[in-house]
């Protein structure tokens, strides 16, 4: 039974998808980008700052639905220059301190609202 | 002697599998890593949980060297698929057993190339795929390939 997951911890769709779809044990977060859930945009200008909003993004969803950061398997993050994949490195580490997701990474021509940074998201239970 | 057998299968369960709260059943999330690749990045070169695995984007990195190997797109998706199948036979899989796969390339130029090696790695019943040019891969790889497996 798919079971869409809403909550107001995390930023409203800038579109038409839900904040995530968990059905049978796994969860499929959409891809966040660094909106402030309280403001509804975008405050942070470094990355690192900007990765650490998306992280709490993730957090809250996760925790709505049920799971937390151990659970997930899989993370997308995609970066609006390769030269902030370092300092996006350092803040996602702090959040996935051991049993990393496998991951993919790249840069991309570009991001909702003018992100530097969107992560996306797979948990299992 | 059965009773033996019985208590090991047991004992293999509880280690393997435990129930949450609700009663459903939970898989241990388990990471696969070959020891001669590491990035030192935060990741993991795969998840494997129950039946699935989720292996990372690989980029032509040499697993000796730890450094990206010379040479043009053919020679890359070459190396990338060799890193690929190392790690799912490491988790227990086979590139049979892929179901889907991401392919992105810096430039779409690159397809029919890419294309013309990846073939050789899937002969048959090849995996669902999207494949698409970015602006930038990291280490200034021309090709990253993720996937996932069930079985």
């Amino acid at each position: 039974m798919k079971r869409v997951i809403q909550t107001l911890n995390a930023p409203a769709a800038v579109g038409p998808y839900s904040q995530a779809v968990e059905i049978n044990g796994s969860l499929f977060i959409a891809g966040q980008i660094p909106i402030n859930p309280e403001s509804g945009k975008i405050e942070e200008t470094s990355i690192k700052g900007q990765t650490r909003q998306v992280m709490k993004n993730i957090e809250a969803i996760l925790a709505e639905a049920g799971y937390s950061f151990s659970d997930v398997v899989k993370s997308t993050c995609l970066l609006d220059d390769m030269s902030l994949f370092k300092e996006m490195n350092e803040v996602y580490a702090e959040y996935y301190p051991e049993n990393q997701p496998a991951r993919a990474a790249f840069a991309v021509k570009g991001l909702p609202l003018g992100a530097l940074i969107e992560i996306e998201t797979i948990a299992m239970k | 002697m059965k009773s033996n057998l019985i208590l090991t299968i047991a004992m293999i369960l509880v280690v393997t599998v435990s129930c949450g709260d609700n009663g459903t059943i939970q898989y241990q999330k388990e990471v696969i890593s070959l020891d001669n690749i590491t990035s030192g990045r935060p990741y993991s070169p795969a998840i494997k949980k129950a039946n699935m695995l989720f292996v990372s984007g690989q980029v032509a990195v040499n697993p000796e060297t730890g450094q990206m190997i010379e040479g043009g797109i053919e020679d890359q998706t070459i190396q990338v698929l060799n890193n690929m199948k190392a790690i799912i036979g490491k988790a227990g899989f086979e590139m049979e057993d892929v179901v889907k796969c991401t392919v992105l390339l810096t430039d779409i130029s690159f397809y029919g190339s890419m294309n013309s090696i990846y073939s050789t790695y899937f002969p048959e019943d090849p995996p669902a795929r999207k494949a698409f040019a970015v602006k930038d891969l990291p280490l200034g790889a021309l090709v990253e390939i993720d996937a996932v497996a069930i079985k």
